[in-house]
């Protein structure tokens, strides 16, 4: 078990060190320099070389990113030229909105993943899995940006169940809150939610053929108890393999979701940020997602670890 | 064994083909050609939209009344300026098709390449690719696709590149199992000891076995290809105007919700049922060729 996050732990390092590696290679082949962007073209000489020590352009780009690790590592992300305002400040505010986005769509995806796979896959065939699977397929090959506009259409322009004010903080209250944020979490879980069903089902018609679900149908059990005490377990472990690689999928999504339903979370700063040409604030950025990123899906890993066995005796 | 060395590709997910189709086999059957006619459909009319005579310019302003419904003269209606949404749907299918398939063709030779270089050698070769293809699954691409336009710059040749670097990890996974799978085949053995050499082996052996797989894949990659392209266009990332894409007709219409609502949903239900199609063919081949690797 030490060993296996130790692992985790060196990949976790490894991958971070690469992407902001790549990033600032990347800003490296800008033409220009990036310090006169930075001011959005009106800045004064001194403002300039303020800036160009701070970046420590006159080194060479390894040793930039080094002593730019080095700031980020000493809790000094950095600040746009243009506005003034910290890195710390704006992803303070918009960590937290994208950490509820990305958690409520996977609570949704997985609440109704479950229970409809299990269903599915004991009811094999019948109407209701084809019914389900059809709807699956179907729901895989909605974008999410159409999705999110039908949604909103329906359930927000028509019949005014939800708010597309802006993001409302779960102090604000519970129903404030939901009525902003359920809308783009459905939008995004819609994604999610046809995959899990999808593994869930395969691997549910696999379980059922194993001798103990026999043993325990024969012992009279009903089927519930059957399904989610011997079937859920070992006919999830698909489900947490992929989870990582569709963690990946739902940052897509929420990037576009943030966008569209105006929550100024992470996406919508990331976005914000990349038209406006604060490239030394996309790169930390883009260094913070993947840092939260990977960690989220260590966790996972852990997890996946306390469900299979197998996992942690390797 | 971790996760992220296990992981599944965006791909392979969609592939979750299982031999017990829920659906029977005449249904599949019928659902398969449908799907192929509408895929002919879409791909003509946008490589013809230049020359048919019947389709207003999609730049021209008040050929009809501002948001106005479908009408027979306007079949999928107009828009704020009164342009033919008809004709901005096929020449933003245009665009987006010609992103797409430059991008999943690049992808597939690259992401091919590599996949089965490393699944037939094997040792360091597949330690490197690896390596490179789980770092690069393992992070969100419209990151990182977002970065290389910003960079690059907002045109059509960086927006190719943005997607195709999206698409080749994905598919160099796939390659590789299938590579893996048949290098370990009899008649591959069968081969080597009746003294034929490596490339031999590689390129009359294994390749013709990975092909049908990757052309399979190459429909769901296609349609990943165009929801990422659409998601960039969508948040205004994708070509620059004045340049038309299903994203940014999706974009304009999302303002228009209220008062004119078929501005976005026809062209969207026109993605919807592309995306279905591709989906749905690529699946199919895969379940009729056995691909079960695709999903490990």
């Amino acid at each position: 078990m030490l060993r296996f996050f130790a692992t985790r732990l060196a990949q976790l390092v490894l991958v971070v060190l690469a992407v902001t590696l790549l990033c600032y290679w990347m800003l490296n082949l800008l033409p220009g320099n990036p310090c006169v962007a930075a001011f959005g073209g009106a800045a004064t000489e001194e403002q300039i070389a303020e800036c160009e020590r701070d970046r420590n352009l006159d080194d060479p780009v390894i040793v930039q990113w080094a002593k730019w690790g080095g700031d980020v590592l000493s809790g000094d992300f950095g600040k746009s030229y243009l506005t003034g305002r910290s890195f710390g400040e704006a992803i303070t505010t918009a960590l937290p909105r994208s950490l509820l986005l990305l958690a409520y769509s996977q609570i949704l995806a997985l609440g109704a993943a479950i229970p409809l796979g299990l269903w599915s896959g004991y009811k094999q065939n019948s109407l209701g899995d084809k019914i389900i699977s059809g709807g699956a397929f179907g729901l895989l090959s909605i974008p999410v940006f159409v999705l999110g506009l039908v949604l909103i259409l329906v359930f927000a322009v028509r019949l005014d169940w939800f708010d597309l004010s802006g993001y409302q903080p779960i102090s604000e209250g519970l129903v404030a809150h939901f009525r902003v944020m359920f809308l783009p979490s459905v939008a995004l879980a819609a994604g999610l939610l046809p995959v899990y069903l999808r593994l869930l089902r395969t691997d549910v018609i696999g379980t059922l053929r194993e001798d103990f679900v026999g043993t325990a149908q024969a012992k009279g059990l009903p089927v519930r108890h059957v399904l989610l005490r011997h079937v859920l377990r070992p006919s999830s472990f698909t489900l947490m393999t992929i989870f990582g690689i569709q963690a990946a999928q739902a940052v897509n999504g929420a990037i576009v979701v943030e966008f569209m339903f105006d929550l100024d979370g992470v996406g919508s700063l990331l976005v914000a940020w990349v038209a406006a040409r604060e490239f030394l604030l996309v790169q930390t950025l883009v260094a913070v997602i993947a840092v939260v990123f990977v960690t989220v899906t260590t966790i996972v890993d852990l997890l996946y670890a306390v469900l299979d066995p197998r996992v942690r005796r390797r | 064994m971790t996760q992220m060395t296990d992981a599944v590709t965006a791909v392979a997910v969609i592939t979750g083909a299982e031999p017990e189709a829920p659906m029977r086999r005449q249904g599949r059957n019928l659902v398969l050609w449908l799907s192929a006619g509408w895929l002919v459909l879409v791909i003509m009319i946008s490589v013809l939209a230049p020359w048919l005579g019947f389709l207003d310019d999609p730049y021209e302003p008040l050929v009809g009344p501002p948001e106005q419904g479908p009408s027979w003269s306007h079949w999928f209606g107009t828009d704020q300026l009164g342009r033919d949404m008809f004709a901005r749907s096929v020449w933003g299918g245009r665009l987006s098709l010609a992103i797409a398939a430059p991008a999943v063709g690049i992808g597939i030779v690259v992401g091919g390449v590599l996949g089965v270089l490393a699944g037939y050698f094997g040792r360091w070769v597949d330690l490197a690719v690896s390596s490179l293809v789980n770092v690069a699954l393992a992070l969100p691409a419209l990151v990182f696709a977002l970065f290389i336009v910003t960079i690059l710059g907002q045109t059509y040749l960086n927006v190719i590149i943005a997607v195709t670097i999206l698409t080749i990890p994905a598919i160099a996974r796939i390659a590789r199992a299938q590579a893996l799978r048949f290098a370990a085949r009899e008649f591959v053995t069968v081969a080597h000891m009746m003294g034929a050499k490596w490339p031999r082996l590689l390129f009359r052996e294994v390749v013709p076995n990975v092909v049908p797989a990757l052309a399979s894949i190459a429909f769901l990659a296609m349609g990943i290809v165009i929801i990422a392209e659409g998601s960039l266009s969508f948040i205004g990332m994708s070509v620059g105007s004045p340049s038309i894409t299903w994203g940014n007709i999706l974009s304009a219409g999302k303002g228009r919700l209220e008062d004119a609502p078929h501005i976005a949903l026809i062209t969207g239900g026109v993605m919807f049922v592309t995306l279905m199609a591709l989906n749905f063919v690529g699946d199919e081949m895969l379940r009729r060729l056995d691909v079960r690797e695709a999903r490990i």
